[in-house]
């Protein structure tokens, strides 16, 4: 059970839970870890860098943060992860019933959806490390100037529909709620670490200009 | 064809075709590119593809239309759909007619979307994407329609239904399986199958997502449960990326020795899915050809499902909640005439956690419009319970309106032996699927003896046959009158639940609670026939499961009558501290346990966010004080701490929440209380709510919604994903002084922007707070809100401001 983030998603920043929110956290934690089901895929593909246009095999697009993050990579790898519908049910219901509870459903369910995440992306890094390839932090659609209009075709490069059961609105926001799409570079050469990105650099909450976010991540 | 293709089927095994997509992309395609375009652009390359799979000896062709449906081919784009769809079954036609045999299937796969309320896809909207592409498909000619790669159950509805209302082909349905036998979106094989049978497909079965050898343990699971035919379509194995492509961990020989063994465990119609090539489906046909065809056979399992999960009527018995029904209950009519689904949902809830199996949802009052309420109904309790419902309705479309909706198979309550009833209820059941509940009594009334409602039993299993509605589907209600009025009453009904089980081997039902009215103290009457009619082979009682006397009727039944193991369920159940004698206690979620003998106040209770105890501090303070010198002197002071504990950041948002339920569950009482007097508490003013077109994350505005309500708000939740023009109506409508909106995303932030827009010309009076993840102060003013709430005690400050002095 990851308590740190699952109190950082509920604008603790850095503070200690009481004892009725800890007990909730960990009855959700509980909840969650029954119902949720886990599902991720990912696959590999080409990477060429043609006039500021990245081009990923099923995705081109245009992203000075991406570039950036992606600088030194010969190929990446496309990665999808979701709790699955159980999740969202699970918010759903208590949001009828008990909206105290339904608000620490989904931060636990956000800080587990990122634990999942990292342990898949290690997978990755180990499979990719015995062929010499060295994995960057993942770097989602969203993150400074890489484009949610991208996850239509990095959804479909994946097959992540029908394989992981991911779906997209018109608006480019993911069903289930509780998933992640995101672009991890591999490359000859280690540079920085894999898996979820930290707090500063280009990635993750260093790429936002939203720097008054309550949700912010402090580079410890 | 003088051979249709179920006759085929019933003679010899029956073999698809495999793979699209990856021959495709080896001739061409492009990353990106939809492959149904090339129907037109590359007919002679889609052709050939169909030709070579008749070479290799398949049956069914399935035409390249996996995505064609209008979302994907606008109205107005460069390919129109229709064009598509005929140009797809001609080509597979050509293929058929050159090769002399064969069968074109008009595929459908997935819409892409995900329906309501898991995602944004209405329902009704589903049917008719699916509709239009059956109509074209079927005037091009197709033989059949194939449904496949579905992973909800609740679209394969839709496009079962879709193509049962705009053609009439035979539809064969397959469904995606993970590893573990579960949909992606949470059902079953048993679910499945009994949705599937239901809505009455020729052909059902498992494809995609898996290969052979992991789909050997679903299968065995299908032909347990099934009795139509049962299709294997798995893909060439388990993929792996390699240097960018696709491989699978078996070859074509593997592949077609596990499809032997497939063939042999009784699948009927076997093919293959990605990866699959004419290759694979040669070898598949060499080793199956001369297998010996054998259809399952009729099961005879009583099945109701709910999306998650199937409840087996059979000897163990099922409990089914009637809770959800407003005769003898005035807070419940007062919750239906006011719209409060938040009511019938605790009610819902609280059947569920002391073990109902099924809900019975009946909504009728004389004052409401039925149909359209049934719908709400049944659409908000399948969005949070995942317990099959009981369509409880005398109202023909009520009825079909929640049988249309319902994600599963659902009991239909109920049919009788009167001539109108059944022509009425059958056509509802042979359509939409279902088990009916049939009441043994007549244009003649009800019989005196088990004899005559024998006798009306056989009549409604007969002419429900001419339906084509099987027995297993009808669950025979013997009827229970009351003893007091009829002192061999009980004993007729007991009479007939013996004879139908034996003489016409059927499953009953009963209304137990009937038997004891006049009585005094009746749940000791219930409870004894209860476990009478339990042992006379009663299958499903409609009873109250909070009731102890009634649960421990049902336990202990099960316990003597070797249908729970080791008598473990009873253990689990009363093998702790001994229970309080009554009525089992309504689940107060989260709520602290214990009386409050501690003595802490009721402010103490809501600061500290104790539920349970806040409502018995409020009961205790009733005895002595007035309701509003309570509320102001009480509670408000301690909401108003704990608000301001919470912007000083020593609250946080759970307790602020925490907080709030209590001081809900005090209002409750009071309100009740004050209602008992003829008082009402004054609301400040209207506010609506909603979380902006395009946006799905709603949880921000469901918290301003709960605050804003201890507030004395009314407020008016119009929900996610609600267009501009209908948050605009409501507020002209109500002259609303104030709508929050909440949007999560840049990318619908615009749509935030247009509604404000709308607003600020349609009903210019109202103010407009905004929140989000993505706002600030300052992006807040250039989209031209009022007032950016950084969080919900912003909201609520807000609020108060703007009308808060009205009081």
């Amino acid at each position: 059970m990851d308590l740190k983030e699952t109190l950082r998603y509920l604008g603790y920043r850095g503070k200690d839970g009481d004892e009725q929110t800890l007990r909730l956290i960990r009855e959700s934690w509980e909840e969650l870890e029954q119902k949720a089901e886990k599902r991720a895929c990912y696959r590999e593909f080409p990477l060429k860098f043609q006039d500021k246009c990245i081009d990923m095999g099923c995705l081109q697009t245009k992203s000075r943060d991406l570039e950036n993050h992606l600088e030194g990579c010969t190929r990446v790898v496309l990665f999808a992860a979701t709790l699955g519908v159980q999740a969202d049910n699970l918010i759903r219901r208590y949001s009828h019933l008990e909206m105290s509870r339904a608000v620490v459903i989904q931060a636990a369910a956000a800080a587990m959806l990122e634990e999942y995440c990292d342990q898949v992306n290690e997978e990755i890094r180990i499979e990719y490390e015995k062929k010499g390839l060295f994995l960057r932090s993942r770097f989602s659609p969203g993150y400074g100037d890489f484009p949610l209009s991208c996850q239509p075709a990095l959804i479909g490069g994946l097959e992540a529909g029908k394989r992981i059961g991911i779906a997209l609105t018109d608006s480019c926001l993911m069903l289930p709620t509780k998933s992640v799409t995101a672009v991890i570079g591999a490359g000859p050469v280690r540079q920085g670490s894999a898996g979820r990105c930290q707090g500063d650099g280009a990635g993750g909450c260093g790429a936002c200009s939203k720097t008054d976010c309550l949700y912010r991540r402090k580079r410890i | 064809m003088n051979i249709t293709i179920m006759e085929e089927i019933g003679r010899r095994k029956v073999f698809c075709d495999g793979g699209m997509g990856s021959l495709l992309q080896a001739r061409g395609l492009k990353a990106g590119e939809l492959p149904e375009t090339w129907n037109l652009l590359r007919p002679e390359i889609i052709r050939e593809i169909h030709g070579a799979y008749l070479d290799a000896g398949c049956d069914i062709v399935t035409t390249n239309t996996f995505g064609a449906n209008r979302l994907k081919y606008p109205e107005g784009g460069a390919f129109a759909l229709k064009d598509i769809v005929k140009a797809a079954v001609e080509n597979a036609r050509r293929a058929v007619e050159k090769a002399g045999r064969g069968f074109v299937a008009l595929d459908l796969g997935p819409t892409g979307k995900l329906l309501k309320p898991l995602g944004d896809l209405d329902f009704d909207d589903a049917c008719n994407i699916y509709g239009e592409v059956v109509r074209a498909g079927s005037e091009a000619g197709a033989d059949l329609v194939l449904i496949e790669t579905m992973s909800d159950g609740y679209e394969a509805k839709a496009a079962i239904l879709a193509t049962k209302e705009n053609c009439d082909l035979p539809v064969f349905a397959t469904m995606i399986f993970d590893g573990k036998g579960k949909l992606l979106t949470g059902g079953n094989v048993e679910s499945t199958v009994a949705l599937l049978e239901g809505l009455g497909v020729d052909a059902l079965g498992i494809n995609c997502g898996l290969g052979p050898v992991q789909m050997k343990g679903i299968l065995k699971e299908i032909l347990a449960c099934a009795s139509i035919p049962v299709m294997v379509n798995p893909n060439a194995g388990l993929p792996r990326s390699e240097n960018g492509t696709t491989v699978y961990d078996i070859d074509e020989d593997r592949f077609a020795d596990v499809m032997e063994e497939i063939g042999q465990m009784g699948a009927n119609v076997l093919g293959g899915c990605c990866g699959t090539t004419p290759g694979h489906i040669r070898k598949l046909i060499e080793r199956c050809r001369n297998q010996i065809q054998i259809l399952p056979g009729e099961k005879n399992r009583t099945v109701v499902s709910s999306y998650t999960h199937g409840v087996l009527i059979d000897r163990d018995p099922v409990i089914i909640g009637e809770r959800i029904n407003p005769t003898g209950k005035s807070r419940f009519k007062q919750a239906l005439r006011e719209h409060n689904l938040e009511y019938i949902l605790q009610e819902a809830v609280a059947q569920q956690d002391n073990g109902a199996h099924v809900l019975d949802v009946n909504v009728g009052l004389p004052e409401i419009d039925e149909p359209r309420m049934m719908e709400e109904v049944v659409k908000e309790l399948q969005s949070i319970i995942d317990l099959p419902l009981q369509i409880d309705t005398s109202d023909m479309a009520a009825m079909e309106r929640a049988m249309r909706v319902y994600n599963g198979k659902p009991l239909i309550n109920s049919v009788n032996g009167k001539k109108e009833s059944m022509e009425a209820v059958f056509p509802l059941v042979k359509r939409y699927g279902g088990v009916v509940v049939a009441l043994t009594l007549d244009e003649e009334g009800i019989p005196d003896t088990a004899q005559g409602r024998v006798q009306i039993a056989k009549k409604i299993y007969d002419t429900a046959a001419r339906y084509g509605i099987k027995a297993k589907d009808i669950l025979i209600d013997g009827l229970c009158l009351t003893v007091s009025s009829d002192s061999k009453g009980a004993l007729t009904t007991l009479e007939t639940l013996r004879r139908v089980r034996d003489e016409l081997e059927g499953k009953t039902i009963l209304g137990v609670s009937n038997i004891s009215f006049g009585l005094p103290q009746r749940e000791i009457v219930n409870g004894a026939f209860f476990t009478m009619a339990l042992a006379n082979g009663l299958n499903a009682a409609i009873i109250n499961p909070n009731s102890q006397v009634m649960m421990k009727a049902y336990y202990s039944f099960r316990a003597l009558a070797d249908l729970d193991s080791q008598c473990g369920d009873y253990i689990q159940v009363y093998g702790g501290a001994p229970k309080a004698e009554g009525p089992l206690a309504q689940s107060v979620p989260g709520g602290g346990k214990g009386a409050g003998e501690d003595g802490m106040g009721l402010g103490d209770c809501i600061r500290r966010g104790l539920k349970e105890k806040a409502h018995q501090a409020v009961e205790a303070l009733l005895e002595q004080r007035e309701a509003l010198e309570i509320i102001n002197e009480e509670m408000i002071p301690a909401l108003d701490a704990v608000g301001k504990g919470f912007e000083q950041g020593t609250v946080f948002l759970p307790q602020l929440l925490m907080s709030a339920e209590a001081a809900k569950a005090a209002f409750d009482v009071i309100k009740e209380r004050m209602s008992q007097k003829g008082q009402t508490r004054k609301k400040k003013g209207t506010i609506i709510l909603a979380t902006v077109k395009g946006d799905i994350h709603d949880i921000g505005k469901n918290i301003v919604k709960v605050l804003l309500e201890n507030y004395s708000y009314e407020v008016v939740d119009l929900g996610k994903d609600v267009a501009p023009e209908r948050i605009v109506k409501e507020a002209v409508k109500g002259q609303v002084p104030l709508v929050g909106l909440s949007a999560l995303m840049t990318t619908t932030v615009p749509s935030m922007e247009e509604t404000i827009k709308q607003l600020r010309k349609e009903a210019p009076w109202a103010k407009v707070m905004v929140g989000g993840a993505v706002l600030t102060e300052e992006y807040a003013r250039t989209i031209g809100a009022d007032r950016y709430c950084r969080d919900a005690m912003a909201s609520v400050n807000y609020a108060e401001s703007v009308m808060g002095g009205v009081s």
